[in-house]
């Protein structure tokens, strides 16, 4: 219990007539609200910007990126040119506020201006640097691609069946550690919205899938098989969500590593429909 | 009565139906009534006590099934509608981001006039998204705030604008989404703002003129009681917020309020101490806007914990072993505690756990959270349960005064809490840090919290944390919604669905109830409309 007599009080804003305080508002909210006009060149970041831009980018970013950015369930982003950062300003706008449409998320609430702009300039410090070449012939990797029967659960550039994710595009959204991850533990490098969940009827039927959609009532799940099935909850004896699971097999045992070197760089050089 | 007169009753009720004026008539007694005046909603928890229990009980355990929805309104403006609707005498006031009022007709579900203010995308909204979550309501006057920090008033019969006065400075972060109160001759409003480094403050305003009668800091300046829980200059951007709207005791003529988080949020070095009066409950003096007593729920807050849960006002005699009849308040917290406090002294009686919680051992015999170290946010990221969303948020409660239980939507979500270099900026995030969600680990519930034990009776599990408030009603049942889109019914006494209808959007709002034509209306917005569901 904590009692009070007495109170803090502070000043009383004055009535003012509110056209006259409403044009003040309006000039001094575009100056606060909006991005400023320029910002200093990142390539003119000395070596205590970038180191401070690392230690961020380390806690922040390396979750998606990889360490030093070679590449997660991020791109990676030891290039000379990011696709979405054209310049500078770009750059320093997208580690702010993020990529709306993609899984680039914002960071305003944590960055300042001069974070921000220290983080981008350790990112395009890492375009300076000499990209890892990656392991693999690709075009084995494509033949390799057809003959294991991948198209039966991924699309590339329209063809096969959408069952996992579809991979038109997957050499600039994940890395090519992520991408060997995902063939060897593909448990552990599961992508999100592809939960996998088992329901069991009252009739003890047990539907396993892919959760695509679920709400209070109703959850719709696709099996391995791709077969959509419809179940209204009161129908089930019981609903569990497998955190860890994921319908993808993991190819560690049936591709030599040489395999699966060509196997991720073919994968790596999927850059989307031209 | 014969055949004739009869008819020319009815043709006589008829006429007077059409030319009754669509206008509300709400006198301050009027506001302390709810319990008899059932068929309206004057205020956005439903009455000063907050209950947000309805006494209509035409709908109930035994026909809800039979729900059908009547008509479905899209209010003008932007984003999610996270406003309760108003009903007085045949109007609803339905309110829409970033500041439009909508008054429709109960019957046709039509719009009698629409208001709003320009907001330019510059206004600012750090730290929550651009909508309004209700209006008050006081004699033939329906007041709102805005997002760029303004309250108006406006004539309830045609919206016509018949003040707007400043309250906090949006250039700096100062912005209103919460419904006003109406208290006798004043409407008391909260700040947001918490994210932006403001010093939080509850107003008082002149109902007929808008003129400020008190402002209360809920952070003191050096001097004040409190103070002495500031280091250095820390208490300038404090924080504080007061975001969501209060209760009100009539009898006591005290205002229980909730604030937020002290700022920066997820970095507390600067502000050693227990941050004095943040996320706190406030118990207000309503005449002279003195601070009466307060309890903190989270001293040192670093999680944005804020404790702007409504307070639920209630009477029991036994809450603790021995106990007497007392008058209480109580909340569950953001901070995953459900605390049950003597609303006329603020003496803490109970607390117990509602949520999964990793950050708390327990609460010690004054209250005070018993600390698992290490919890704060770190460079290296720290997961802590609940998430900064909280065990539960700004969605309402609701208190069954028929089974004495309290109904809260529950957030089951931990969080990875992140720490960063802050400094303050007008106009910019003061929050140090951020969050990484456990977003596919995460799922809801409506839980029905037993008062008299604090124990759970039951729940209702959602597939993910909700963000919209219940309801519950004389007709034995618990009324909510989903992030999926239903809006449902269960049992109050056991959490058995008995209801259920798909929105097609997310439910973000309090579900409310009213009778229209002497019938029992249910109400809730579902994605950017308004469905009015009824038996017939």
């Amino acid at each position: 219990m904590r009692r009070h007599r007495d109170s803090a009080r502070g000043p009383r804003l004055a009535p003012v007539a509110a056209p006259s305080l409403a044009v003040f508002f309006f000039l001094t909210t575009i100056t606060a609200g909006q991005p400023p006009a320029s910002i200093a060149p990142l390539r003119a970041a000395g070596s205590t910007d970038i180191a401070a831009g690392r230690r961020i980018f380390e806690s922040q970013c390396a979750w998606c990126h990889g360490t030093e950015g070679t590449g997660g369930t991020g791109p990676s982003l030891q290039r000379a040119t990011l696709r979405h950062a054209a310049d500078d300003k770009a750059l320093v706008d997208i580690v702010r506020n993020g990529l709306p449409g993609t899984e680039m998320p914002g960071f305003t609430s944590l960055l300042t201006d001069r974070t921000a702009w220290q983080t981008a300039a350790y990112v395009r410090s890492l375009g300076r640097a000499a990209a890892r070449p990656i392991p693999g012939d690709a075009r084995r990797g494509a033949a390799l691609y057809e003959s294991a029967g991948c198209g039966s659960c991924h699309v590339v550039a329209g063809r096969g069946t959408m069952i996992g994710p579809e991979l038109t595009s997957i050499g600039t959204l994940r890395g090519p550690s992520h991408l060997r991850d995902s063939l060897v533990s593909p448990a552990a490098a599961h992508p999100t919205g592809y939960l996998v969940v088992r329901a069991t009827t009252s009739a003890g039927r047990v539907v396993r899938g892919i959760r695509l959609n679920e709400d209070v009532f109703w959850i719709h799940i696709r099996d391995a098989g791709g077969v959509v099935h419809v179940l209204q909850k009161s129908d089930l004896s019981s609903l569990d969500r497998e955190l860890e699971a994921t319908l993808m097999p993991s190819y560690a045992s049936r591709f030599s590593a040489a395999e699966l070197d060509d196997l991720v760089a073919y994968l790596a050089s999927l850059r989307g429909q031209s | 009565m014969n055949g004739r007169h009869a008819a020319r009753c009815a043709t006589g009720v008829f006429i007077i139906a059409m030319i009754a004026p669509l206008v509300a008539q709400v006198g301050p007694a009027r506001l302390t009534s709810h319990a008899t005046d059932g068929g309206n909603w004057l205020m956005y928890s439903g009455s000063y006590n907050s209950h947000r229990f309805s006494p209509l009980d035409q709908i109930s355990t035994a026909n809800v099934s039979r729900l059908k929805p009547l008509w479905v309104y899209q209010p003008p403006g932007t984003g999610s509608l996270e406003g309760t609707p108003l009903v007085a005498d045949g109007v609803m006031y339905v309110t829409s981001g970033p500041a439009s009022v909508v008054a429709l007709d109960l019957r046709s579900g039509r719009p009698i006039w629409e208001w709003s203010r320009p907001i330019a995308q510059t206004v600012l909204n750090l730290g929550f998204p651009r909508v309004n979550r209700g209006v008050a309501i006081l004699d033939q006057t329906i007041y709102v705030g805005t997002l760029d920090g303004y309250l108006a008033a406006l004539d309830a019969k045609s919206g016509a604008q018949r003040w707007i006065v400043p309250v906090g400075d949006n250039p700096t972060g100062h912005s209103i989404t919460a419904a006003p109160l109406a208290v006798d001759d004043r409407i008391i409003v909260g700040i947001s703002g918490g994210e932006a480094g403001i010093r939080g403050f509850l107003d008082a305003y002149d109902a007929k003129t808008g003129k400020q009668i008190w402002r209360l800091h809920t952070v003191p300046s050096p001097g004040e009681p409190g103070s002495e829980t500031w280091a250095g200059d820390s208490w300038v951007h404090g924080a504080g917020a007061t975001w969501l709207t209060g209760s009100y005791d009539p009898a006591l003529k005290l205002l229980y309020w909730g604030t937020g988080n002290p700022g920066p949020d997820w970095n507390g070095d600067a502000r050693k101490g227990d941050n004095l009066f943040t996320c706190s409950l406030i118990a207000v003096d309503v005449e002279t806007g003195k601070m009466r007593w307060h309890f903190q729920f989270t001293p040192h807050d670093t999680h944005d914990w804020d404790a702007n849960q409504i307070p639920v006002l209630v009477d029991a005699d036994d809450v603790v072993p021995g106990g007497r009849p007392r008058a209480l308040v109580i909340m569950a917290n953001r901070n995953g505690f459900f605390y049950v406090l003597d609303r006329r002294t603020g003496e803490y009686l109970r607390g117990t756990p509602y949520a999964k919680q990793t950050w708390a051992t327990g609460l010690d015999a004054t209250g005070r959270p018993i600390l698992v170290p290490d919890m704060d946010p770190s460079e290296k990221g720290t997961l802590v349960y609940p998430s900064l969303q909280g065990s539960t948020n700004w969605s309402s409660p609701s208190y069954s005064p028929l089974t004495g239980m309290l109904y809260v939507p529950v957030r089951e979500m931990g969080s990875v809490y992140y720490k960063s270099s802050v400094e303050y900026r007008p106009g910019t995030y003061f929050t140090g840090g951020s969050e990484k969600r456990l977003d596919e680990e995460s799922w809801g519930a409506v839980r029905a919290i037993d008062v008299k034990s604090g124990k759970a009776a039951w729940d209702f599990k959602l597939p993910t944390p909700p963000w919209a408030g219940v309801m519950a009603t004389a007709g034995g049942l618990v009324f909510g919604g989903s992030n999926e889109g239903n809006v449902y019914a269960v049992d109050a006494a056991s959490g058995k669905p008995l209801w259920q209808f798909q929105t097609g959007g997310a439910i973000r709002c309090g579900p409310m109830s009213f009778l229209s034509e002497g019938k029992q209306r249910i109400a809730v917005a579902g994605g950017r409309s308004i469905f009015v569901f009824g038996l017939e």
